[in-house]
């Protein structure tokens, strides 16, 4: 599970030196707006046609991804779903299949355009909006360190938990367990200390002055106006959909 | 040409889906040896128009329709192996989400749509014209012939699939268990339609693509691999235009529910359909409760379209690493 975790996290930032991520049209504030703002009316419907709907535009938007960003979005998809749907399994036996099929979809779709936004924005753009829209920099700069200390660290501790168990031999009791675990932690620990300390002092000599600031600033294109025209077409569709049914 | 469950007797059925089954495994074998991953990719962009096809009904006078179904274009874009397993994807797709053709009978659908017609309409076309792609206007002239003999042989498989039925089996009092219509009902009904405008249909469809393929979407027939922008507005435009085929009025032969096959001059309903297999599916007649006909048709074809890209460019994904996988261990 642990293992999982860090795969999931360290995917946001090896996907962004991987895939090398062209810098995004669209305004990465827009993107992420568009995005959560239509999350935000999926969760809100109350029937499964706005949903579908949205659904529908995102599948089309996965089906002409290349052939491995797209098993990517999949295979990321595919857990949350299926844990959506075990858990909801109950309100099966008890007579509410459509609650079942509602919850599933929602948050198919919801992690569906996350997932799809995050193969068109680097994390760096993102934490670029984080600036954009004046979050405090100390919240910027604490996520993004988080981010890439936990992916460090995190491998970091896989390694030493391999190292440990290819020289531990026969029957391990709990109380040296714990101990293991606990030289783990405490070599991360002070392993995470040291590389804050560095990292710290590595930005100072970059000119860090505790402000995040956009090196590039995105001009305002047509694709932006056509990610803006897409808000009230999403309301207005919100709208009728909400009535009609 | 959907054949819906109850039609046709379980045994049939299981004589047709034993028929089809060498078809899918010998197409499965000869596309994973000589079909490029990218060509397997392109298998979804084609069942998709397959799917889009199938949707485009034609109306005949007499009440009932029909449609092209794009097998022999997918036959001659990618060969009749792909053919034969895009279109049997379209028609599990169709049946499973959306009820359009039988569970039990989908091997039936198969044996019709996804073997008879590609295999049929490739082989004439290329009869016609032996040097496949040395001269255009003969390739789009085999083309035209080939897919209107493919649906024809077709429909005319399915108007037998029919027809036997109730000189097969019957009840205790003599009347038919399953489709109550012989083969001198069935035959000339499916085989009016598709002589004329059915086929007509499969005719335009075949070649109208086909022309536009060659000319706008080098990536079905050259090197090219990604899906180019002509062929995703086309994709776009099929899509959007789908509610056309709403204007027609009517059900297509043999594709009628048990509750109006006795208005259609049987006088009755036969035993199998009052109490046989009943599948409810995601999206039933391609509409969502609630929304306007139009809308849930466009949305379906939108979801069908989808789905069978990304299978497809998952298959080819896994093909493409099976091979390189192959290659290392050798």
């Amino acid at each position: 599970m642990t293992e999982h975790l860090l795969k999931a996290i360290a995917g946001i930032i090896d996907s962004d030196t991987i895939s090398e991520k062209k810098p995004s049209q669209v305004s990465p504030f827009l993107r992420l707006a568009v995005a959560v703002f239509t999350i935000i009316l999926c969760a809100c419907s109350g029937n499964a046609v706005f949903v579908i709907t949205v659904l529908t535009v995102e599948l089309l938007r996965l089906a002409f991804l290349p052939a491995e960003r797209m098993t990517h979005v999949l295979k990321r998809l595919a857990l949350p779903v299926i844990f959506t749907m075990l858990i909801m399994l109950p309100a099966v036996f008890l007579g509410h299949q459509s609650t079942m099929l509602t919850v599933t979809l929602k948050v198919a779709e919801s992690v569906l355009i996350l997932l799809l936004m995050n193969e068109r924005l680097s994390w760096k753009e993102v934490t670029g909006v984080f600036s954009e829209i004046h979050l405090p920099s100390v919240i910027t700069m604490t996520l993004d360190t988080t981010v890439r200390f936990l992916v460090m660290l995190g491998r970091l501790a896989s390694r030493i938990h391999e190292a440990y168990l290819l020289r531990s031999f026969g029957h391990r009791n709990d109380r040296r367990r714990m101990s293991a675990a606990g030289g783990i932690l405490g070599t991360v620990f002070l392993k995470s200390s040291r590389l804050s300390q560095e990292s710290f002092e590595a930005m100072l000599c970059r000119g860090f002055n505790g402000t995040y600031r956009r090196v590039d600033g995105h001009k305002f294109s047509v694709w932006d106006t056509g990610y803006l025209v897409l808000v009230p077409v999403l309301v207005i569709f919100f709208i009728i959909t909400q009535r009609a049914l | 040409m959907h054949i819906p469950d109850n039609y046709l007797s379980p045994q049939t059925c299981a004589v047709m889906t034993a028929a089809v089954v060498p078809a899918w495994t010998i197409s499965i074998k000869k596309i994973k040896q000589s079909l490029p991953p990218e060509k397997v990719a392109m298998m979804g962009v084609a069942a998709a128009f397959s799917f889009l096809g199938m949707m485009f009904n034609v109306p005949l006078p007499g009440g009932t329709t029909g449609h092209a179904v794009g097998g022999t274009l997918i036959a001659l874009l990618l060969g009749p192996y792909a053919s034969c397993i895009s279109v049997s994807i379209a028609l599990l797709l169709q049946a499973l989400l959306f009820g359009d053709g039988g569970i039990i009978s989908f091997g039936a659908n198969c044996f019709n749509m996804a073997f008879v017609l590609p295999f049929v309409g490739y082989a004439i076309a290329h009869a016609i014209s032996p040097h496949w792609g040395k001269n255009k206007n003969r390739d789009l002239v085999a083309a035209g012939i080939g897919s209107y003999a493919g649906i024809n042989a077709a429909a005319l498989s399915a108007a037998i699939e029919f027809g036997i039925q109730p000189m097969l089996f019957r009840d205790s009092v003599g009347n038919a268990l399953y489709c109550p219509y012989g083969l001198n009902v069935s035959i000339p009904a499916m085989m009016a339609g598709h002589l004329t405008l059915f086929g007509l249909a499969e005719v335009v469809f075949t070649v109208a693509i086909l022309a536009f393929v060659w000319k706008a979407a080098p990536e079905f027939t050259g090197e090219k691999t990604k899906t180019g922008l002509p062929l995703k507005i086309l994709l776009a435009v099929l899509i959007c235009a789908v509610p056309v085929g709403l204007l027609a009025e009517g059900t297509a032969w043999g594709e009628w529910g048990a509750d109006e096959i006795a208005a259609t001059g049987a006088g009755f309903t036969p035993k199998g359909m009052l109490h046989g297999f009943d599948f409810s599916s995601m999206i039933p007649d391609y509409s969502l409760k609630g929304l306007p006909e139009w809308f849930g048709y466009i949305l379906s074809a939108a979801i069908g379209a989808a789905v069978l890209i990304i299978a497809f460019r998952i298959a080819g994904s896994m093909i493409s690493k099976g091979r390189r996988h192959d290659r290392a261990s050798a």
